[in-house]
């Protein structure tokens, strides 16, 4: 295979890739079984008393009340839910995901709630560990394979 | 997603146990897998830049999350197999392939508030159920993660 028949097949393959996401982009909202996000920001009223299962960052709350908000992000920008039935304990800026039934445009009665993050320190836990995997993929890879400079590809370490 | 560090591990230790049985499927293979399985990863490329940007830069809607699906892994791997050299690309089509499947299975494993996972087996829009093992930020996950990579890597080397 001449170098550049991979370059094309690569670029082929990353603009099948892009297309994939504009498909996912134009279709998954009609495929999602809840109301959106963007529709709740926009067009809260049209959705009470549907079943709605959202993501949010919690920013107050008050365990002994069972209550809590939280800030849902939307492409037009985040907008806050105040949530009640909440009785997971969480720190402001933790991470949840809420089922539950919206019963004015912005209160949702929790059936659900499930903690993805407990604190901010939970993200910054997930995303410092995640950069370790990373590396260790690395040095393990180039420990069996190293880079041919002449024809740019991945070949076996002979000393590996 | 788990943290990319559990998912390295696990895959490291998946990949080894087969490699007792399956002939070719050598270290240099499982430190492949282990790349394999950080493809559904490549998703969060979303903090660098976000879909929005891309949305207003090629006037359509876009979404990453093909990425961390079947035909995301199909594709991305196609694309790092092509990095290697002629005579391995096949076999490390395979094992970047299957070690990205075994990757959205592990992924697949965990909390959704209403119990189905989301539409990583796109281009199929169906929502596995998931039997909500863990979150994506829980240390438990690791921990479990180290101990089997570890005895893992304690049997491989008795072995020997």
């Amino acid at each position: 295979m001449r170098q550049w028949h991979r370059g094309v097949i690569v670029f082929a393959l990353v603009a099948l890739l892009v297309g994939m996401g504009v498909h996912y982009g134009a279709v998954e909202d009609d495929r999602w079984p809840y109301p959106d996000e963007d529709d709740l920001a926009s067009q809260p009223a049209e959705h009470v008393g549907d079943e709605v299962f959202l993501f949010g960052t919690v920013t107050a709350i008050d365990t002994d009340a069972g209550t809590a908000t939280i800030r849902v992000e939307a492409d037009s920008g985040s907008f806050s839910l105040s949530v009640q039935s909440f009785d997971r304990s969480v720190k402001p800026g933790g991470i949840v995901q809420i089922l539950g039934e919206l019963t004015t445009e912005r209160t949702l009665d929790a059936e659900r709630v499930v903690v993805v993050n407990s604190s901010s320190g939970a993200e910054w836990y997930k995303y410092g560990v995640s950069v370790l995997g990373a590396v260790l993929v690395l040095l393990a890879f180039f420990r069996y394979w190293r880079i041919d400079w002449d024809t740019w590809t991945f070949e076996v370490r002979r000393d590996g | 997603m788990a943290d990319l560090l559990s998912t390295v591990l696990v895959t490291y230790a998946a990949f080894t146990i087969a490699s007792w049985w399956v002939d070719g499927l050598d270290q240099r293979w499982v430190v492949v897998a282990m790349g394999g399985a950080a493809i559904p990863d490549l998703v969060k490329i979303e903090i660098l830049v976000d879909a929005d940007v891309i949305e207003n830069a090629i006037g359509l809607p876009f979404d990453y999350s093909p990425v961390a699906s079947v035909a995301g892994v199909t594709v991305v791997a196609g694309i790092i197999a092509l990095c290697f050299g002629e005579q391995w690309r096949r076999t490390a089509y395979a094992v970047l392939a299957a070690a990205g499947g075994f990757s959205l299975v592990i992924d697949g494993l965990r909390v959704y508030a209403d119990g189905f996972a989301n539409f990583y087996l796109y281009p199929l829009w169906v929502r596995p159920p998931t039997p909500g093992l863990f979150v994506s930020s829980d240390p438990a996950v690791l921990v479990v993660a180290i101990v089997v990579s570890g005895v893992t890597f304690g049997i491989d080397r008795w072995k020997q």
